[in-house]
């Protein structure tokens, strides 16, 4: 076994593989870019190399800097974890070149596996199905057109090189066919310099299946059962899964030992994952197969008991896979939800900042594996993920109301995520009968907002803890100044029962409770319907409130703004107005101002640089018509009009860095 | 008359009081999306608690057909109640009865609560939303409003005096606003000037609407008049309670001790990656506030105003007090002419009523150009240096990062009497920034050094090592400690727990002439 390793990545992966490396008494090699000096994993490690500049090519990129590191600090391997170098040919193969192990399959696998053409003939080889389409790598429209007809339509368009979802584009009729192509061959040469496509039949609504395989060196492979990865958004996974309900004991089976023939054909060794889409009739196709550990290995590992890393290491240092076949055995299930500083409702546009509160979470049956700590900056130049939380249960539902419960106390502040979205997934009854498909958040989300109204109980449950801590928050600053109040007494009695209109989401509640604030019983009426309601002792700054109602434990998130209550709970997120009867009763001739909002301007809606400017001034432009192309953390994303009009002035330049809210694009409305 | 007549009459009487303007002119202040002086104070104070003086007053003149138009009250509603139990005296013009102008009797009864609140020590709130003078009793109007004045001057710095305007307040009328604590204005609805937008287009021909010249949104962040533009009348009114919670009612007492739910050695590990590994990139000061105090409540005060300088309240362990900090997110954080002025006003109001002062320093100096130098940035930036300086309260600094040059002095430094001062191992206290110090200090020698550019840049390496640190004055005593970030809070809360008894005083005086 290695003595010390390289580690070539950061954040999360960095960190889950030191903890393998701990327990396996292997000293570990951090690498950092100058904004990462006081990142989690550089301190986690034994010893850290710091590695260059901020942006990725000139740090996590520079392979040449990370193997002299590598070989400087004594190294006898390097784990590329995922993303970056993880499937990088070039790089497997100039580490092996310096006398270092690449733990990883060979170069020539990753090669001749990273090429989707040559990959899917590898497939064919060992008896795999694959997507109808055509295998050559093409460049030119006519070509393509010609064969898209043969194809039939809708057909997807692949990039050639690359993956991750970049580049790829749907047609759903050959009109589109000339646009989807450029942007697709736009984007493939930009990111990897390679505009080839390939074109495949697009399988309406699949389901995303994978087999985790693992090989070692000496031919032996074992599948260690099916991911399902089906909730995706842009082509990115946000809530995976082990087992999968569109898979039995037989498909299992099937699909694990089509997975090994494949790793066998392709002469593979390492951790590998073959991906599938499943159409509704449970045909499955070969996709990719990814040469690396995936983001979403730790459901494998609830399931499987099995340490992946650990077989990494072992099989990477030559030794034999300690299991077989026969060893591996799927118990109970497991969900895990990843954590991105993004923004569900604008697109999932990346946000940055400064993590001013973090709360690690603890539980039985729940797993953190976390990047982030309180502190840590998230900058534009790396990947959004922040965290994953993985639960375990004997079902699926126990591990999915487990999930939820973890998501409902995990604490995130300071900048934007998609921890309440991915929670309402999981309270999804679509998702809760395992109706799932590529196409699932489309379909029943709307800008990060489920389609559908959340159960009437969780929203009462919501109006609860608002209206507790606005009750208890008043109440304090008044019993506080009693021995200062005057003795003037007040023209009515106080009332038993203290009286509330809140409204939230778009409904209307009349509350009334009753309890003292020294004692933590609570008596509640929301719209009639009774409620106890059990309190802890208030700690209002931790922000995150526990309360017993009608016997059951739950967590809230509250932020106070102002008189208003900002309340997260099981993926909903509403703002609740609290009012007294009489305030209420006054709030109608109080007609909220709308803002004034900036319409004849174009603000960038996330700090970046800007890559392309689509208009000059005195274009006429409409609303909803991209105008401004920033990149951040990776995506390029368009930035769209606010209004039909004429661009009077551009203030943004090509190659410029922007904040948030930077005026972009003015314009003079008609 | 019989007995039980003359109850019927007085009921009668308070019945048509309290329609103010009558049903018709209620209604159409309901229209306009506003409320009525009754309804602004019924949500001000605690329910029930409110009682009324002056109720049957009525004004006195009898020219140009004011005899015919009298109105129970006169159009302002004054008296007492209480905020969260503690007493406040109130006054609210009623916009329903003539345009809630101004007369002398209405001007009385101003006073009149104005003199018990002086004389019990009780805060006074002005809820404003009047057309102006009345303009048929003319001078008399005007001594009227001499007489709030006076009394607005008399109060300030006895007891907190807090305006909120909901309406027009317009000449004359805005100076006793202007006088007092605080001031808040209800967007896009209410508006403040010397001279309306028609006067401005006839001397001046210049076209301007009313919420351009005089709105809370212009008010709030150029002129720096009003400290908190509210969203709506609700929220203006929430504002003026809660800023209450944290004042003691007048200049003999101490401010309000909450019980405090948020451990006072609570430790803070984000804060110890705040300060940006590059010492010229921008934080958010505001973070380092919202972590420190008690259950990340800052009560911030003209958020919009300057905002280079935050000022606001909060409490630390349960204890009311004023925060001053430099943001490094806008302008770099520096002082300039307005944040001067705004820091400057804010710690004489908490030396008025004995609110501790925490500090937060990251300052780069004060902002140079000639639109400063013209503007008198050295007469105004002497204004919270004044303040500092002449404070008698508790006084905690904090040096984050940049502590330079005369800014360094001005922010509570411990030669203006400040009682703790706390550096962060980031901090930089000098002079002078570095490169700035070697071409002072090395400047001719470099001209002969073969290599002039990378002499001064060795220099001025050798001067950030050398002195852009806070042991240099850790060494003189000018800090009294290096703290770890983390434990901001926990030393903040010690150190005002020691401060708790603190008694200083200035030499006996007139007052003081603050460089106005």
């Amino acid at each position: 076994m290695f003595e010390k390793i390289l580690i070539a990545n950061r954040g999360e992966i960095a960190i889950r593989i030191i903890g393998t490396c701990r327990k396996l008494n292997i000293k570990t090699v951090a690498v950092y870019s100058d904004i990462d000096a006081r990142s989690l994993h550089v301190r986690e490690a034994d010893e850290a190399v710091h590695i260059g500049p901020s942006p990725s090519p000139s740090s996590y990129l520079a392979y040449e800097k990370i193997i002299k590191a590598a070989v400087e600090q004594g190294c006898q391997a390097i784990h590329p974890g995922y993303g970056f170098l993880s499937e990088n040919s070039k790089f497997a193969a100039a580490v092996v070149k310096a006398g270092l192990t690449f733990i990883g399959p060979s170069s020539e696998v990753i090669a001749s596996l990273g090429d989707k053409i040559s990959a899917k003939n590898i497939a064919m080889k060992a008896g795999v199905p694959v997507v109808i389409g055509h295998n050559l790598p093409i460049v030119d429209l006519e070509e393509i057109r010609a064969l898209a007809a043969i194809i039939g339509y809708p057909i997807l368009l692949k990039p050639a090189a690359g993956g991750g979802g970049r580049g790829m584009r749907m047609v759903a009729s050959p009109h589109e066919l000339e646009s989807a192509l450029q942007s697709a061959q736009e984007e493939t040469r930009k990111a990897f310099g390679d505009n080839r496509i390939f074109l495949e039949r697009f399988v309406s609504n699949p389901r995303h299946i994978e087999i985790q395989i693992i090989a070692d060196q000496y031919g032996n492979v074992v599948s260690l059962g099916e991911r399902e990865c089906s909730i995706q958004r842009r082509y990115q996974k946000v809530i995976e899964e082990s087992p999968s309900l569109a898979v039995d004991a037989e498909l299992r089976s099937r699909m694990g030992e089509m997975a090994c023939a494949l790793a066998r054909e392709a002469g593979y060794s390492n951790a590998g994952t073959v991906e599938f889409i499943m159409d509704s009739h449970r045909n499955f196709f070969f996709m990719e197969m990814n040469t690396r550990l995936q983001v979403e290995h730790p459901v494998t590992e609830m399931v499987t008991s099995l340490d992946l890393v650990e077989l990494q290491l072992r099989v990477a240092a030559g030794e034999r896979l300690p299991i077989s076949q026969e060893d591996v055995s799927i118990k109970g299930w497991s969900i895990e939800a990843r954590i991105c500083a993004e923004d569900s409702a604008r697109n999932f546009l990346p946000s940055t900042g400064l993590l001013t509160r973090y709360s690690n979470l603890r539980g039985s049956n729940i797993r953190l594996d976390s990047g982030v700590e309180a502190g840590s900056f998230i900058s534009v130049y790396y990947d959004s993920l922040l965290s994953k939380v993985i639960s375990w249960g004997e079902t699926r539902e126990i591990a999915r109301t487990t999930l939820i419960n973890a998501l409902n106390r995990y604490h995130v502040e300071g900048v934007t995520t998609n921890l309440n979205f991915a929670n309402s997934i999981l309270n999804h009854p679509a998702f809760i009968k395992g109706e799932l498909s590529t196409g699932f958040i489309d379909e029943h989300f709307e800008d990060g907002k489920a389609k559908i109204d959340p159960p009437l109980e969780q929203l009462e449950a919501m109006v609860i803890a608002s209206t507790i801590v606005y009750h208890n928050r008043m109440n304090l600053v008044r019993k506080s100044l009693k021995p200062m109040a005057s003795k003037v007494g007040l023209s009515h009695k106080p009332d038993q029962w203290h009286r509330y209109i809140v409204k939230g989401n778009k409904d209307i509640f009349e509350i009334e409770l009753h309890g003292q604030l020294t004692s933590s019983d609570w008596s509640f009426k929301v719209n009639g319907t009774e409620y106890t309601v059990v309190t802890p002792f208030f700690e209002f700054y931790r922000r995150r409130l526990k309360l017993s109602i009608n016997g059951l434990d739950q967590y809230f998130i509250l932020q106070s703004r102002q008189n208003f209550i900002w309340t997260a709970y099981c993926g909903n997120s509403h703002i609740f107005e609290i009012y007294s009867p009489r305030e209420w009763e006054l709030a109608k001739y109080m007609p909220k101002e709308k803002k004034d909002a900036n319409e004849n301007v174009l603000l960038s809606p996330l700090p970046g640089m800007v890559v392309s400017i689509l208009v000059k001034k005195g274009d006429r432009v409409y609303q909803g018509q991209d105008l401004v192309v920033i990149e951040s953390m990776k995506m390029e994303c368009g930035v769209s009009s606010p209004c039909d009009g004429v661009v009077e002035k551009v203030t943004a330049t090509v190659g410029k860095a922007v904040e948030s809210d930077e005026v972009l694009i003015t314009f003079t409305k008609d | 008359m019989k007995t039980d007549d003359q109850l019927e009459h007085l009921r009668k009487l308070r019945e048509e009081a309290l329609l103010g303007g009558g049903r018709k002119r209620i209604d159409k202040q309901h229209e306009k999306g506003l409320l009525t002086a009754r309804e602004r104070i019924d949500l001000l104070l605690d329910k029930g608690s409110f009682e009324e003086f002056d109720m049957f007053k009525t004004h006195r003149c009898r020219d140009f057909g004011m005899d015919k138009q009298v109105f129970l009250g006169d159009g302002v509603v004054t008296g007492h109640g209480t905020i969260d139990g503690r007493i406040v005296y109130v006054f609210a013009q009623d916009f329903t009865v003539l345009g809630g102008s101004l007369s002398e009797t209405y001007a009385e009864k101003i006073c009149k609560i104005m003199d018990l609140a002086m004389k019990n020590g009780a805060p006074v709130v002005g809820l404003n939303d009047s057309g102006g003078a009345r303009i048929q009793e003319g001078i008399e109007s005007l001594a009227g409003y001499s007489e709030i004045f006076q009394r607005n001057v008399m109060a300030s710095g006895v007891v907190p005096q807090i305006s909120a305007i909901f309406g027009p307040c317009a000449g004359g009328a805005v100076y006793s606003p202007a006088l007092t604590d605080f001031v808040i204005m209800v967007q896009k609805k209410s508006y403040m000037f010397l001279t309306g937008p028609k006067v401005v287009k006839s001397l001046t021909h210049e076209d301007v609407s009313e919420e351009t010249l005089g709105g809370a949104a212009m008010h709030a962040s150029r002129s720096g008049v009003v400290d908190h533009p509210a969203g709506s009348e609700a929220d203006a009114i929430a504002y003026v309670r809660r800023l209450l919670s944290f004042l003691p009612q007048n200049n003999m007492e101490n401010p309000p001790l909450v019980p405090c739910t948020d451990p006072p050695d609570r430790e803070i590990a984000a804060l110890n990656q705040i300060i940006p590994e590059n010492r010229n990139a921008a934080y958010d000061m505001k973070d380092i506030i919202l972590q420190t105090v008690d259950n990340n409540d800052f009560f911030e005060v003209k958020e919009n105003f300057a905002p280079n300088l935050l000022v606001g309240f909060a409490r630390y362990n349960g204890m009311s007090v004023g925060i001053v900090a430099n943001q490094p997110a806008y302008l770099s954080g520096v002082l300039d002419i307005d944040s001067s002025i705004k820091g400057a006003r804010f710690v004489r109001f908490c030396d008025c009523f004995n609110i501790p002062v925490v500090t937060f320093v990251d300052v780069p100096g004060f902002l140079p150009g000639t639109a400063q130098e013209f503007g008198g940035v050295i007469r105004n930036g002497a204004k919270i240096l004044y303040a500092f300086a002449e404070a008698t309260i508790p006084k905690v600094t904090v040096i984050t990062r940049k502590a330079y040059g005369g800014a360094y002095c001005v922010m509570s430094s411990k030669h203006l009497r400040g009682d703790f001062n706390y550096a962060w191992p980031t901090a930089e206290i000098a002079v002078m920034g570095a490169r700035g110090a070697a071409g002072v200090l090395y400047g001719k020698e470099a001209q002969k050094a073969p290599d002039p550019s990378a002499f001064l840049a060795e220099k001025v390496k050798e001067y950030r090592d050398a002195v852009a640190n806070p042991y240099v004055a850790a060494e003189r005593g000018y800090i009294d400690d290096i703290i770890e970030p983390s434990k901001t809070r926990a030393r903040i809360i010690k150190s005002l727990g020691l401060l708790q008894n603190k008694r200083d005083t200035n030499p006996m005086k007139k007052h003081g002439n603050i460089p106005l």
